[in-house]
């Protein structure tokens, strides 16, 4: 038996039982009450990209929770210049402007290149493949238009009460948005 | 011992806790608490480059931002401030006088640099034009201004269309060209604003492609042989055009590397020398670079090393486009404007060493 100090009388069975059930409940009220606040929160706002700070770091990639990031390219058309030569699509020195693996930047071949007309085409991101890694994003945004973009894909996330990725996200381009405004989209307008 | 004896390992361990101790230990927390605060103080740019090292998804294309300085035939001779914020585009008058359209003015550079006159418009200037008379052509988004040589407003010339997107200007004697990136087309007018014609519109017959505009950026240049000057980017060349709209040559090719125009839409700006031979703006490989008049890369006037090559997020292309104009001396005045700077550049002397 633990030596006690003197003064201090000793613990009978029942005041034990009584204060680790007493303990025990306030835990739990305290564990209901957490993920009330917490529901209520996640409920009403979940985590977004902007765009407009996304400095396309990788982390995206590399530090949400779940095995693949949350996070994905998304395109918009109406800021698309549709080009033959697209730096989202190429390395930037292809040897030839053709789906060869090789002349691809995307490192696991998600976005996908299509013929219009000459001498346009169009991409598109399959969102299966996409890592959210944005090297596509910083080549279209480095010498294009800046209409490949990354955001967080609500269908995925799990839209945790501190999201991992924007923790350490250097652009602080992480925050919170209304659940009926889910998504920072780039308009042409 | 007593209890709550643990929480102080000085006593217990015997030693009292000396001044001496006590400031070394305060020092060397406070000395962490700073590091840890100059670390979360840190701009995004900061973290940014720190990241960007670590990134292993880094895009890559640092051995075509380094110019071999072999290529390097002009040296600055001047750099200045442009004289009000948000500069956009350069142009020089008759007598050498350089305007900049920034903001929503356009200011002429005296002599000495100063501002010799500003002319407010109701908006952003896109691009402008002076004529040997001195008659100024400023080109807003959608129409053309005409200024006197005092900077009184003239005329103004309504938009042909409903999509014009007017991004460049060059006076001849008996008209006018302006480049109409909505349009895809250079827009040729008398001295009195009247249209007379499109050029470079997709034409098989006459064996004109057309312009592949991914963004606005088309410019117009037109050198006194005669001949228009015009970048198709998203065709990475340069096309020379008659008057009347004749496709006389075309030449460029896409590449990162130095003899070519980079990315998928390029050059954005041009500009001609006395003899003919063309100047070329770059973006995503922000660069300056003098072709021969057939076409031939010539040599760099300014590498991407000597331009801050990342464009800060949230701002447009459009403000961060180089423009360039050359003077009868063949000295080459550049727009950076995301540095605020206008570059004067002049070409090497024989023998100097890069």
């Amino acid at each position: 038996m633990t030596p006690r100090s003197p003064g201090e009388g000793p613990v009978s069975r029942r005041n034990f039982l009584r204060n680790g059930a007493r303990v025990a409940a306030l835990t739990g009220v305290g564990a209901v009450v957490g993920t009330l606040v917490h529901r209520t929160s996640s409920q009403t706002t979940v985590w977004q990209i902007d765009p407009l700070k996304c400095l396309r770091c990788g982390r995206c990639a590399t530090e949400c929770v779940l095995d693949q990031s949350a996070v994905k390219c998304v395109h918009s058309y109406d800021l698309c210049g549709y080009c033959e030569l697209c730096t989202g699509y190429f390395v930037p020195e292809p040897n030839a402007l053709n789906t060869g693996a090789e002349n691809q930047l995307c490192p696991t071949g998600a976005i996908q290149r299509k013929y219009i007309e000459d001498p346009y085409y169009e991409y598109t991101i399959d969102e299966a493949l996409c890592i959210g890694c944005g090297k596509c994003v910083e080549g279209c945004s480095r010498f294009g238009n800046g209409s490949l973009y990354l955001q967080v894909r609500q269908h995925l996330c799990l839209n945790c009460s501190e999201c991992a990725i924007g923790r350490v996200c250097p652009g602080d381009a992480f925050r919170r948005v209304p659940v009926s405004q889910p998504y920072l989209l780039k308009t042409s307008h | 011992m007593r209890r709550g004896d643990a929480l102080r390992p000085a006593e217990s361990s015997g030693s009292n806790g000396s001044r001496r101790d006590f400031l070394r230990r305060n020092l060397q927390a406070s000395g962490l608490l700073g590091a840890v605060g100059a670390l979360a103080a840190s701009g995004p740019n900061v973290r940014a480059a720190r990241s960007s090292a670590e990134n292993p998804f880094a895009y890559d294309v640092g051995k075509f931002e380094r110019t071999d300085p072999k290529f390097i035939h002009y040296e600055e001779t001047a750099r200045f401030k442009s004289p009000r914020p948000e500069p956009r585009r350069l142009a020089l008058g008759p007598e050498g006088a350089l305007h900049v359209a920034a903001g929503d003015s356009v200011v002429r550079l005296g002599e000495g640099g100063g501002v010799d006159f500003e002319i407010a418009l109701a908006g952003p200037a896109q691009c402008l034009g002076v004529a040997r008379d001195g008659l100024l052509y400023v080109a807003l988004r959608d129409h053309i201004e005409v200024f006197d040589a005092r900077g009184q407003r003239t005329a103004v010339w309504s938009s042909p269309v409903s999509k014009t997107w007017l991004t460049g200007v060059a006076v001849g004697e008996d008209g006018l060209f302006a480049a109409d990136s909505g349009g895809r087309a250079v827009l040729r007018y008398d001295r009195s604003g009247r249209l007379l014609g499109r050029i470079g519109e997709q034409d098989k017959e006459r064996g004109i492609p057309g312009f592949v505009l991914p963004s606005p950026f088309l410019d117009v240049e037109l050198h006194r042989d005669g001949l228009l000057r015009v970048n198709n980017p998203g065709r990475h060349r340069v096309e020379l055009y008659t008057a009347s709209g004749d496709l006389e040559l075309a030449w460029g090719r896409p590449t990162a590397a130095i003899d070519g125009f980079c990315g998928c839409c390029n050059p954005i700006n041009l500009a001609t020398l006395p003899d003919g031979r063309c100047v070329t703006c770059e973006k995503g490989l922000r660069r300056v670079k003098v072709y021969s008049a057939l076409g031939e890369f010539e040599c760099v006037v300014s590498g991407a090393e000597s331009f801050a090559q990342s464009v800060p997020p949230g701002v447009s292309m459009a403000k961060a486009a180089l423009d360039a104009v050359a003077d009868a001396r063949g000295r080459i005045f550049i727009l950076d404007p995301l540095a605020g700077d206008i570059r004067v550049m002049a070409r090497k002397r024989e023998g100097a060493s890069s």
